[in-house]
């Protein structure tokens, strides 16, 4: 029966190390938090453990793992608004060898993109950075794919409003508390 | 077409997946729309945002449950960390906030505890428990491998495939679902070497209808010759002697790969 169980455990540490990383960027990049965002894909991979047989087979993977990403984002953030409250690590790491014009304009977009609304964020995140197709985004959200493709339309124009609002521009003291994981 | 229309297909035109026409009028476009261009060059920009190393800590975690479920004390920690959520929603959710409902809820957490670790602590039957097991390794070993060779990179659905080699060695009956992602795989695979590794891994299914038929079909609509060798010792290896025939006619094919055809003769050589 061990034998069993440590070939299941086997193939979850095959997901995990395919999927650590994406699961932590997704979450990172919803929250700006690095400590929740490892909670969070913790709490993703016990949820895929927990209920692997809801899984079915032919159906896009990861379109069903970021389901379950995203039931864990909003239930950690149901349980805990109320009480918790942090700062949200703004900086993005500086790329070492990029000129001091890129790593402003890089900071300037990681600001734009924190201060998007949730729903218009995340779309961008799991087309720009998750790398899903519109077909799986659209199986995530539930809606049809035009639907998704609007929305991504939409998300650029408010990414270039921000971008170019001066609160966006680094050395300003943006407040940015209160505005991410609501 | 106006601004409106052509900002249409800029999502499209982000993911790369319009025609060419459709391309050209975007791009003929972009250098006369200020915003469009814009939205386009935030796109590519985003590109520049670093990927975020998570903590070391996480993998520890990880580990600490995988080692709770490999040693059996999934169950309950299960049963743990559910009842902490359940707790800290209760919290949250202001219940026990109210006296008399805290109590209430107080007694029913304490009486599904008790109800919750008696159905833990009975030990069902061994053979019972023992048939769940295996059946959760084989979904576990389908959802892994099929989620595999839906990746985009090669390599890693050559990691599938190695995968589902290995798997397959201590199974009794092979996984119909797996077979038919492998035999999609051998058809219908860009790279060359995950066909490649597709035909090595269906090797040992020479008893299964539907692969003999697959891999005979395959070598028809194959482009590779290296696929198509391989495919016509495998036929021979099965002695299977349904293909001649197929195998004639690849012979006598004057668009197929000389050599391939050589290969075919000695196959047929090898089979009659």
């Amino acid at each position: 029966m061990s034998q069993v169980r440590s070939g299941v455990g086997e193939m979850l540490g095959v997901l995990f190390d395919r999927y650590q990383m994406p699961l932590f960027n997704f979450f990172y990049k919803l929250t700006a938090n690095r400590t929740t965002s490892e909670d969070l894909v913790q709490e993703v991979f016990y949820r895929i453990l927990k209920y692997r047989q809801s899984y079915r087979p032919g159906t896009p993977f990861r379109a069903w793992m970021y389901k379950i990403a995203r039931n864990a984002r909003v239930d950690h953030f149901r349980k805990r608004r109320p009480e918790v409250s942090w700062e949200p690590e703004i900086e993005p790491a500086v790329i070492p060898g990029d000129s001091a014009q890129q790593n402003q304009e890089t900071q300037m977009l990681y600001r734009a993109l924190l201060q998007m609304p949730e729903e218009k964020k995340e779309v961008l995140i799991l087309s720009r950075f998750q790398g899903l197709k519109y077909e799986e985004i659209a199986q995530l959200l539930g809606c049809e794919v035009n639907t998704v493709k609007t929305k991504v339309h939409r998300a650029l124009q408010e990414l270039r409003e921000l971008f170019h609002r001066p609160e966006t521009r680094p050395g300003t003291g943006t407040k940015l508390e209160g505005m991410i994981g609501s | 077409m106006n601004c409106e229309q052509i900002a249409e297909l800029i999502p499209d035109y982000l993911q790369g997946s319009l025609s060419n026409d459709q391309r050209g009028l975007v791009e003929g476009h972009l250098p006369v729309c200020e915003q469009c261009r814009e939205e386009v060059a935030l796109w590519q920009k985003l590109a520049l945002l670093p990927e975020e190393q998570p903590g070391p800590a996480l993998r520890a975690r990880f580990k600490a449950m995988l080692d709770a479920y490999q040693e059996g004390r999934w169950e309950h920690r299960q049963l743990a960390h559910e009842r902490r959520n359940l707790f800290s929603g209760f919290l949250s959710g202001g219940w026990l906030r109210v006296p008399a409902t805290g109590l209430a809820w107080a007694i029913l957490l304490l009486l599904v505890g008790f109800i919750a670790g008696r159905a833990v602590n009975t030990p069902s039957s061994s053979d019972q428990q023992m048939a769940k097991l295996q059946s959760d390794l084989t979904d576990m070993r389908r959802l892994v491998t099929l989620s595999l060779l839906q990746q985009q990179s090669a390599s890693e659905r050559l990691q599938a495939i190695a995968q589902a080699t290995a798997w397959s060695m201590t199974e009794q009956h092979a996984d119909p679902k797996v077979l038919a992602a492998l035999l999609h795989t051998l058809r219908a695979d860009k790279s060359v070497d995950v066909r490649l590794a597709a035909v090595d891994a269906l090797a040992r299914y020479h008893n299964q209808p539907e692969v003999r038929k697959g891999v005979i079909d395959a070598l028809e609509t194959q482009q590779s010759p290296l696929v198509q060798v391989a495919l016509i010792d495998l036929m021979v290896e099965w002695k299977d002697k349904s293909a001649v025939q197929r195998l004639k006619k690849f012979e006598q094919d004057p668009t197929v790969n000389r050599e391939v055809r050589e290969r075919a003769q000695w196959g047929i050589q090898q089979l009659t």
